[in-house]
């Protein structure tokens, strides 16, 4: 892909934000707004700047990751913005400002490369692990948890009338992942081996595994406390993923899943809103007019959109509870059908591909684990809301990346392309 | 590492694909069944927010209209209440469409889907507004059809014999159709529920035994045989013994119909005769019965703007079984006829034998009120010659001027018809009336032409009659269009 290809893409992107507003306001049978001019000079400042700061100072890195976010990010922000013009003019402000964070952490790496990241990871862990309990802080301090929707995954700060939602959990998801690469960087060749045996199982020895199994019990354990089940379960996923590339051992993943199947069903057992989730997915017409609501007008907005969707504008996303965030690919697919929904997922398999290219071709462990760590984040986390919404998956509630409203996701996921960004840039050294 | 990354890498796609997978089945497979699901609102809201264009009658009044609530949602209204429900039916996201509603809706919608083409085409000056339908009824007619039949359960079908315009539809009880356009699905059920079938279009749905309004076919059937004609002497019998069973035929007040010698053909019409008639139809044959009533259209589907269903006339082996013939020949027994039906077949006499396609719809027209397509008069069938036609006008005008039918004359008017009361075993008769005004000098000149049908004798019960209860209402609709 040449430079101007990237450009051109990019370009693209924005005025696909803008043609979105358009039709959503005639859809609406109303007169273009502002949004429609406004939206495609954000996209372009945003993804255009990001783009300038990727080639100066990650000049070598692969040209498809800018134009997949920025054309992700803009379909997303019509559907968002079809939904809630409010919302959709607060994500353009979250859009310059996740750009502007992305292009400084390329600038703060420019000199040494990512290779610095490692020198900070128990930092990363301990900050990683402070977000998470964040939600914790009572309520009264400028700074508290907030629990809305039934699970206690939001930071309110407050400073006089000024006040800020956001979820930790998503600048956290970030930093685990560079601590393990980090860590497992250096260890692997200790967690390769088992000396240990527990009967017929092959044990690592536990010193080696301690802080990974303290990172991965604490941030498990705080989720669960909080009922976020969605970043809960990317965490674990990652996790065991993650010691799994490190070792090549396929001990942990099958570890993990015994694991897995055990908390389930004991959250199963014990806790009711897990049982709620099971219950709705498996059956969501049961309980129509309860539990099953949510899954249930998801599969109604899918149904509608049939093949070439109802258009921008002319569905009825809004019945959709979190049609804005959680089921923002349901809307999406209500209003473009199988053949917009088929293109999201054919971006995220893009967006994949190049980001285990970049984890394949690079040379040194920790870059390989970052740039696998950070892809597969991604890959999981849209696996899981999108599996939920489609019923392949219990729903668990946690945001599409670069699609769903919502600020943290936005600013962690652009991060995320200007790390991925750099590890290319590395790839050679 | 990279064996276990490209694993993972693998994982990850094939995951993707299971999406993409899962995706596909929702929306091509599954698809349908969630979006026509009850309780997936969509149907429902799009019905809601976006404008539908009036009913309005012949003359103008408006009987279905969409009105604008003040939470910009919309509501369909039916400002005459239950006087056009059986024609205007419903537009219900709830219980589907019915009547108009439902056969025109194509004209009624708003042409706006929110779709890019329709944003286009209204860009560029294109008018997305919902057409109007003019119907074909005129407002008097119909409010008079609808007084005249009173509480008593019934129907009332008029039209315009030379057009097939339908003037008037009435079918009681009815209903008022906002009740299923906008009120809760309980009251919905509730009137599907009533066993006095409100929701019965009696005009269309349903048959009864024409009783002896079925003798026109009988005198068309003789007519067109060249055997008959107004003048040829039947025998006049108090009973008629029916051959190969102990069936006795008689008469309606168990007398002679006339000298107790013989009567023409016209007097036993004006009169009902019913030996007379018995004894006709086993001269003429199953045969001869089978093809009149063809021809005036039982046993098909009459083309209309609304579903009617088929009047049936028994087949094949009437010709064995004589008794049978003989009552089927009084409009008994297993014949069958819809009001629809004896509207037209009253309409064929009117207009020179030929029965023009009923319409309910005058017009479609723009949301400023331009015409953009108009019904035209077409004619449907050859009930009968001309020669055939003339005679039994001459003949049902004696049923009214001298017979059972003289409740239905209209001062200064030449109104024909003939009176029908269907005997019900173990109940009351089902009473007709079919009828045509003005006789003119030439035939062909009537303007009206309709059929009353009265369940169980209406006011009267068991002592009702086509002559004392249908008649009255005939007359009310006749003197309506006369003074209209």
């Amino acid at each position: 892909m040449s430079r101007t290809t990237e450009a051109v893409l990019v370009s693209l992107a924005a005025a696909l934000a803008g043609a979105g507003a358009v039709i959503a306001s005639l859809a609406a049978g109303e007169a273009p707004t502002y949004d429609a001019l406004v939206a495609p000079a954000v996209f372009l400042a945003a993804f255009g700047g990001l783009l300038l700061a990727v080639r100066r100072w990650a000049g070598r890195a692969a040209r498809s990751l800018v134009p997949l976010a920025a054309w992700l990010t803009a379909l997303g922000w019509v559907e968002v913005a079809r939904i809630d013009r409010d919302l959709g003019r607060l994500q353009q402000w979250w859009l310059l400002v996740g750009a502007a964070l992305a292009a400084g952490t390329l600038y703060l790496l420019r000199r040494r490369g990512v290779g610095v990241l490692r020198r900070y990871r128990y930092l990363f862990l301990v900050t990683g692990l402070g977000l998470l309990l964040l939600p914790l802080l009572p309520a009264g301090w400028p700074v508290r948890g907030v629990t809305l929707n039934g699970s206690r995954l939001w930071v309110r700060l407050q400073a006089g009338d000024l006040s800020l939602s956001f979820q930790p959990g998503e600048a956290a998801k970030l930093l685990i992942v560079a601590f393990l690469a980090s860590y497992l960087a250096d260890r692997h060749r200790a967690l390769t081996v088992m000396p240990r045996r527990l009967g017929p199982v092959g044990l690592p020895e536990p010193r080696q595994l301690l802080p990974v199994l303290l990172a991965f019990g604490v941030s498990f354990a705080v989720l669960i406390y909080q009922r976020d089940l969605g970043a809960s379960l990317l965490l674990f996923v990652v996790f065991a993923a993650m010691l799994y590339a490190a070792t090549g051992r396929l001990a942990y993943p099958a570890a993990a899943l015994v694991l897995l199947a055990g908390g389930g069903l004991a959250a199963y057992q014990y806790f009711d809103h897990v049982r709620a989730r099971v219950e709705a997915w498996l059956h969501p017409f049961a309980d129509f007019a309860g539990t099953g609501y949510q899954v249930a007008q998801g599969l109604f907005a899918l149904g509608s959109g049939s093949l070439t969707g109802t258009g921008i504008g002319a569905g009825h996303p809004q019945l959709i509870p979190a049609a804005a965030t959680d089921f923002v690919f349901a809307a999406i697919a209500e209003e473009l059908g199988l053949a917009g929904g088929l293109a999201v997922v054919a971006a995220y398999a893009l967006l994949a591909a190049a980001g285990f290219g970049i984890a394949l071709r690079s040379r040194d462990p920790f870059r390989k684990l970052l740039a696998g760590g950070l892809t597969l984040t991604l890959v999981v986390q849209t696996v899981l809301i999108v599996g939920g919404v489609l019923r392949l998956l219990p729903l668990t509630g946690i945001t599409l990346p670069f699609m769903s409203y919502g600020g943290s996701s936005l600013l962690a996921n652009l991060v995320l392309i200007s790390l991925l960004a750099r590890v290319s840039h590395e790839e050679g050294s | 590492m990279n064996p276990a990354l490209r694993r993972l890498a693998a994982a990850c796609l094939a995951a993707l694909l299971a999406l993409a997978a899962g995706l596909t089945y929702h929306q091509a497979v599954a698809g349908s069944r969630y979006r026509d699901d009850g309780r997936n609102p969509r149907a429902a809201l799009e019905r809601a927010v976006r404008s539908r264009g009036p009913i309005l009658t012949a003359d103008g009044v408006v009987v279905a209209r969409s009105e604008r609530r003040d939470d910009g949602t919309r509501v369909r209204t039916y400002p005459e209440g239950a006087l056009y429900a059986h024609v205007t039916g419903y537009a219900s996201a709830y219980f589907g469409d019915t009547g108009i509603e439902a056969a025109r809706n194509d004209d009624l919608r708003s042409r706006n889907d929110g779709s890019l083409t329709a944003a286009l085409f209204s860009l560029f000056g294109g008018d997305l507004r919902p057409h109007q339908v003019r119907l074909t009824v005129r407002h008097d007619l119909q409010r008079a059809a609808a007084e005249a039949l009173g509480d008593q359960r019934g129907a009332v079908v008029a039209l315009d014999p030379t057009t097939g315009a339908v003037l008037a539809l009435v079918s009681h009880p009815g209903f008022d159709p906002a009740v299923l356009a906008s009120g809760t699905p309980a009251e919905g059920d509730a009137l599907a529920a009533d066993p006095a079938e409100p929701l019965l279009n009696r005009a269309l749905g349903a048959t009864y035994p024409p009783g002896s309004s079925f003798k026109v076919v009988v005198a068309a059937a003789a007519l067109e045989g060249g055997d008959h004609t107004p003048e040829t002497e039947l025998p006049d019998l108090d009973e008629l013994p029916l051959p190969g069973s102990t069936a006795v035929i008689r008469n309606a007040d168990g007398g002679f119909c006339g000298n107790g010698r013989s009567l023409t053909l016209e007097r036993a019409l004006a009169v009902s005769c019913n030996t007379a008639f018995a004894q006709l139809g086993m001269d003429l044959g199953a045969a001869a019965l089978f093809n009149a009533a063809e021809a005036a259209g039982f046993n098909g589907t009459i083309p209309f703007d609304l579903g009617v269903v088929p009047s049936p006339f028994p087949p094949g082996d009437l010709s064995r079984d004589l008794p049978a013939l003989a009552q089927t020949a009084l409009g008994q027994r297993d014949v069958r006829a819809t009001p629809l039906q004896m509207a037209l077949l009253a309409a064929a006499v009117a207009n020179d034998g030929v029965a023009m396609r009923p319409h309910l719809v005058a017009a479609i027209l723009d949301a400023d009120g331009g015409e953009v397509g108009r019904t035209r008069g077409a004619s449907w069938r050859r009930v009968m010659g001309r020669d055939t036609a003339a005679a039994l006008t001459r003949m049902m005008e004696q049923v009214v001027v001298a017979g059972t039918g003289w409740r239905a004359a209209v001062p200064g008017e030449r109104v024909a018809g003939k009176t029908g009361t269907a005997e019900i075993p173990g109940g009351p008769p089902d009473v007709w009336f079919i009828g045509f005004a003005p006789v003119g000098a030439a035939p062909g000149e009537a303007r009206i032409a309709l059929a009353v049908l009265v369940e169980d004798g209406g006011r009267l019960g068991e002592d009702g009659g086509g002559g004392s209860v249908a008649a009255p209402i005939a007359q009310a609709v006749l003197a309506a269009f006369f003074a209209g």
